[in-house]
C-alpha cells in the first residue's frame, strides 16, 4: 500500500509543475484571463497536446498516453494550482467520452493533438429547477438551446447530450457569451437546429461523472491549495499590533482548518481517483464525496483567504480573487454539491 | 499510489472477521440495552472480553514477542480497531493500560518492571488508569501540580487528578507527577501507584451521559516504592509525549466503520419515519459524504503506515477530524429524527437501532480528551504551519 504517487505520476505532476510555470505563469495567465477572448492561447494549447497531456487517458490507438484518473488529477491538481485558464479538463471528458463510444477515432486523433476543440453541451438551463426542456434529437437533428457549454465558441465540433443519446455537431452554431465572474471560464449559450451525428447511449455520461467529479475536485485541491499558501505566507509578513497577524491564535485556529479540509480533499480525490482507475465497489460513493466535500472545503478556504488578506484581498490586483472565483466555477459545475450529494445517496441505497 | 490491502493483511483480516464471527457473543449495542445490564455488569463483560482477545493473541500484537506480540505494525493495529468498529465489539477493558502504558514500559520501563506489570495488564487482572489531568492542568498539562517527594526509598504522594477514566474500576494507576518545582518539564515523573495504598481515595464523576465512567484520585502522603518510577526522574515529560503519540494512532477507519453503521441505520429510520424531504436527505447525505472523506483520511494513513512513514503532527488532522464530525454527525441525527432521539433507552418509544441520546451526549467528549480541539489547531497551526509564536 501507498498513498503517495509512484515515481512516473510524482514525475508527472513535476514535470506538469515545471510546464505550469515556465509557460503558465499567473502574470501570463491573467492577461489570457482579463484580455483574450477566447479564454486560452493557441500556441500553449499547441504545446499542450504535443506534451501529450490532452490524451492523457485516451487509449494509445488514439495517439493518448493510457493514463488513469491518478494522474489525472496530478496533472489538474497543478492547473488549479497554477489557475491555468481554457478548456482543458472540458477536452478530456470530452475525449474520453468519444473514445468510450468508440467509432470516432479520427476525431478523437484530433482532439488529442490539438487541431481540433470538443466540449460536451450538457446544460440544458440557466438557472438550477426543474424547469427544463431538454435538447432533442429528432430526425438526425439536434434541437433546443445549451447553456454554459465551456468554451463554446472556440470548439470545432460539440458533444450535445440528449435524453435519448450523446451526439455530435459541427460548427457553425451560434454562440451567445456567457460571462460569469471567473475570468477564467468563457461559457457559451448555443442555440441548436442542426444536423447531429448518434455516437452513444447517456449511459456513457456515468462514468464520465465521475471522472469529472474527480478532475473538478482535483482542481480545487489545487486551488485551495495555493489560496492556502497565500495566506499563509501573508500572515508571516502583514504585521498589526506589533507582530505578524499570523501570532494570534483567532487566525491560527482558523487556518488550521483550512488544512484540515485542503488535506481531507487531497485524501478523498485521490482515493476516488484510484477507485475510479481500480473499477472498485465504492467508486461512485467516492467520486460524489470528493466532489461534494472539495466544492465545501474550497469555499472555506479561499473564503477565509480573502477575509484574512483583508482590503487587498477585495481588490481585483492581488491574484488571489482568480483562486477564489475558480473555486466557485469548480464547484458548481461538473456536477454542483447538491447534485453530487444525490449521486453520494444512490450510491450507498439510501 | 495503491490503496489495496496486500494479500497478507487481507489474510489477517479475513481470519479476525473469522474469529469475530464464533467469538462475538452480542453487539456491544445489544448488550447495553439489555435490561439486566449494570454499569459494573458490563465492565465484567468487557474484562471476558479483553481475556478472549488476549487468549486469540489480539492485544499487544505490536509489541516484542515476549510480551505478546506477534510482529505486528502500525497496519494490523489499524485493521482490528476497524474490524472491532464494524463488528460493534465491547472495547477492551484495559484499554489505557495496553494503550499508553504498555508502550511506556517496553520503551522506558526495566525488565522487572515489564515482567511484573505486563502479563496482568493484557490478562485484565489488573486495570489500569491514566494519572495525567489535574483540576489546574488540563490542555496545559505541564502545569501539574501533584509532587512526589523522595523520601528514602519510596515516594511520597499528594495532590489531585481528575476526569480519570476507568478510575471506578482500576487497581492501579499511572501518573505523571512533580519531582522539581523549577523545572516545568524536566521536573515530571511518571510513576505506578496502586489504588489501593493507603493515602489514596478514588472518587467517582458522575459524566454528562449519566454514567461514571471516570472519576477523580486524591494521593494524601501516599507512599510509593521508589521501584515505581518509570524511566529515570524527570523523564516523565518525555515518557508522555512518547505515549500520546499511540493514543492518537490511525483511528479514522474505526470511526468511519462505526459511523457506516450508524448513517444505514439512520437512513433506515428515515424511510421508517416518512422523512423523504429535500431538508432530511440533505443532511443525510452530507454526513455520508463526510464519513467517506473521513474513511479516505484514514486510507491514507493506512497506506502511509505500510509504506513505512511515521505520523508526524499531522496526526492532529485526523484527530480533529473524527471528534468535531462525530458531534456533527450526533447533533444532524438529533435534527432529522426529532425530539424522539432525545428519549432515553430506557424509554419504551426510544428506538432500538441506535442509542441516539447517549451518543449525542457522548460525542461532547472526543473534542476534550486526548488533546482538545484547540491543542490540535495549535499543533497544526504551529508544527504543521510554521506560524510564529503568540
Amino acid at each position: 500500500m501507498k498513498f503517495d504517487l509512484s515515481e512516473d505520476q510524482e514525475l508527472l505532476r513535476r514535470s506538469t509543475r515545471d510546464f505550469l510555470a515556465s509557460e503558465w505563469p499567473i502574470e501570463k495567465a491573467r492577461k489570457v484571463m482579463e484580455d483574450d477572448s477566447r479564454g486560452y492561447a493557441p500556441a500553449e494549447w499547441a504545446r499542450l497536446a504535443e506534451m501529450g497531456y490532452l490524451g492523457l487517458l485516451l487509449p494509445p490507438s488514439v495517439d493518448g498516453q493510457g493514463l488513469g484518473a491518478v494522474e489525472l488529477a496530478a496533472v489538474l491538481e497543478e492547473a488549479g494550482r497554477a489557475c491555468m485558464p481554457g478548456p482543458y479538463l472540458d477536452v478530456v471528458l470530452a475525449a474520453t467520452l468519444l473514445a468510450a463510444a468508440g467509432g470516432q477515432d479520427s476525431l478523437v486523433k484530433e482532439i488529442a493533438g490539438g487541431t481540433r476543440l470538443v466540449t460536451i453541451a450538457r446544460e440544458d438551463s440557466v438557472f438550477a429547477g426543474t424547469d427544463v426542456t431538454p435538447t432533442r434529437l429528432e430526425g438526425g437533428r439536434a434541437r433546443g438551446v445549451k447553456y454554459f457549454v465551456p468554451f463554446a465558441a472556440q470548439t470545432d465540433v460539440l458533444l450535445v447530450t440528449t435524453p435519448a443519446a450523446l451526439c455530435l455537431v459541427e460548427k457553425p452554431y451560434d454562440v451567445v457569451a456567457m460571462p460569469t465572474l471567473d475570468p477564467a471560464q468563457r461559457f457559451g449559450q448555443v442555440t441548436l437546429d442542426h444536423a447531429a451525428t448518434r455516437v452513444g447511449d447517456p449511459s456513457l455520461l456515468q462514468r464520465i461523472d465521475q471522472l469529472a467529479a474527480i478532475g473538478a475536485g482535483a482542481m480545487l485541491l489545487g486551488v485551495m491549495s495555493r489560496a492556502l499558501e497565500m495566506t499563509v505566507e501573508y500572515v508571516q509578513t502583514r504585521q498589526a499590533f506589533k507582530r505578524p497577524i499570523g501570532a494570534f491564535q483567532a487566525l491560527q485556529h482558523r487556518l488550521a482548518d483550512m488544512l484540515l479540509k485542503t488535506e481531507s480533499t487531497r485524501s478523498a480525490v485521490y482515493r476516488a481517483a484510484w477507485c475510479f482507475d481500480t473499477d472498485d465497489a465504492s467508486t461512485a460513493l467516492a467520486c460524489a464525496s470528493a466532489k461534494a466535500y472539495a466544492g465545501d472545503a474550497s469555499r472555506l478556504v479561499c473564503g477565509e483567504a480573502v477575509q484574512m488578506h483583508g482590503g487587498i484581498g477585495f481588490t481585483w490586483e492581488l491574484d488571489l480573487h482568480c483562486y477564489f472565483k475558480r473555486g466557485k466555477t469548480l464547484e458548481q459545475h461538473y456536477g454542483s454539491t447538491e447534485v453530487q450529494l444525490q449521486r453520494a445517496l444512490a450510491a450507498a441505497g439510501y | 499510489m495503491d490503496l489495496q490491502l496486500t494479500e497478507e493483511h487481507l489474510k489477517f483480516r479475513d481470519e479476525l472477521r473469522t474469529w469475530l464471527d464464533a467469538n462475538l457473543e452480542r453487539p456491544w449495542g445489544e448488550e447495553v440495552r439489555d435490561p439486566q445490564a449494570t454499569e459494573d455488569s458490563l465492565v465484567e463483560l468487557r474484562r471476558r472480553w479483553q481475556r478472549k482477545l488476549h487468549k486469540a493473541g489480539y492485544l499487544g500484537m505490536g509489541w516484542p514477542a515476549e510480551w505478546g506480540g506477534r510482529g505486528a505494525t502500525e497496519v494490523e493495529q489499524a485493521i482490528f480497531e476497524e474490524e472491532m468498529a464494524r463488528a460493534d465489539a465491547p472495547q477492551i477493558l484495559n484499554s489505557l493500560g495496553i494503550g499508553l502504558l504498555g508502550p511506556a514500559l517496553i520503551h522506558h520501563g526495566t525488565e522487572e518492571q515489564r515482567r511484573r506489570f505486563i502479563p496482568p495488564m493484557l490478562a485484565a487482572d489488573e486495570i489500569w488508569c491514566q494519572g495525567f489531568s489535574e483540576p489546574g492542568a488540563g490542555s496545559d498539562l505541564a502545569s501539574l501540580r501533584t509532587s512526589a517527594q523522595l523520601d528514602g526509598d519510596h515516594f511520597v504522594l499528594n495532590g489531585q487528578k481528575i476526569w480519570t477514566t476507568f478510575g471506578p474500576w482500576a487497581d492501579w494507576i499511572f501518573v505523571l507527577c512533580r519531582t522539581d518545582s523549577s523545572d516545568r518539564y524536566g521536573g515530571i515523573s511518571f510513576v505506578l501507584c496502586k489504588l489501593d495504598t493507603p493515602g489514596v481515595t478514588v472518587r467517582r464523576l458522575r459524566q454528562i451521559t449519566g454514567e461514571s465512567e471516570f472519576g477523580e484520585v486524591f494521593f494524601e502522603d501516599a507512599r510509593v516504592p521508589k521501584e515505581n518510577l518509570v524511566g529515570q526522574i524527570g523523564e516523565g515529560w518525555r515518557i508522555a509525549m512518547t505515549v500520546l503519540a499511540y493514543e492518537r494512532g490511525a483511528m479514522s477507519l474505526a470511526f468511519a466503520a462505526r459511523f457506516e453503521r450508524d448513517v444505514r441505520r439512520l437512513a433506515q429510520a428515515c424511510k421508517e419515519i416518512g422523512r423523504s424531504d429535500t431538508a432530511a436527505r440533505e443532511k443525510l447525505a452530507r454526513l455520508l459524504v463526510e464519513n467517506e472523506v473521513m474513511r479516505a483520511n484514514g486510507l491514507r494513513t493506512l497506506a502511509n503506515f505500510a509504506d513505512g512513514k511515521k505520523p508526524g503532527p499531522e496526526s492532529s488532522i485526523e484527530k480533529l477530524f473524527w471528534s468535531e464530525f462525530d458531534k456533527r454527525f450526533r447533533e444532524t441525527a438529533l435534527d432529522i429524527l426529532g425530539p424522539g432521539a432525545q428519549l432515553r433507552r430506557t424509554s419504551v418509544a426510544a428506538r432500538a437501532d441506535v442509542d441516539w441520546e447517549r451518543e449525542f451526549l457522548w460525542s461532547r467528549a472526543g473534542t476534550i480528551y486526548s488533546g482538545s480541539s484547540e491543542i490540535q489547531r495549535n499543533i497544526i497551526a504551529k508544527r504543521v504551519l510554521n506560524l510564529p509564536q503568540a
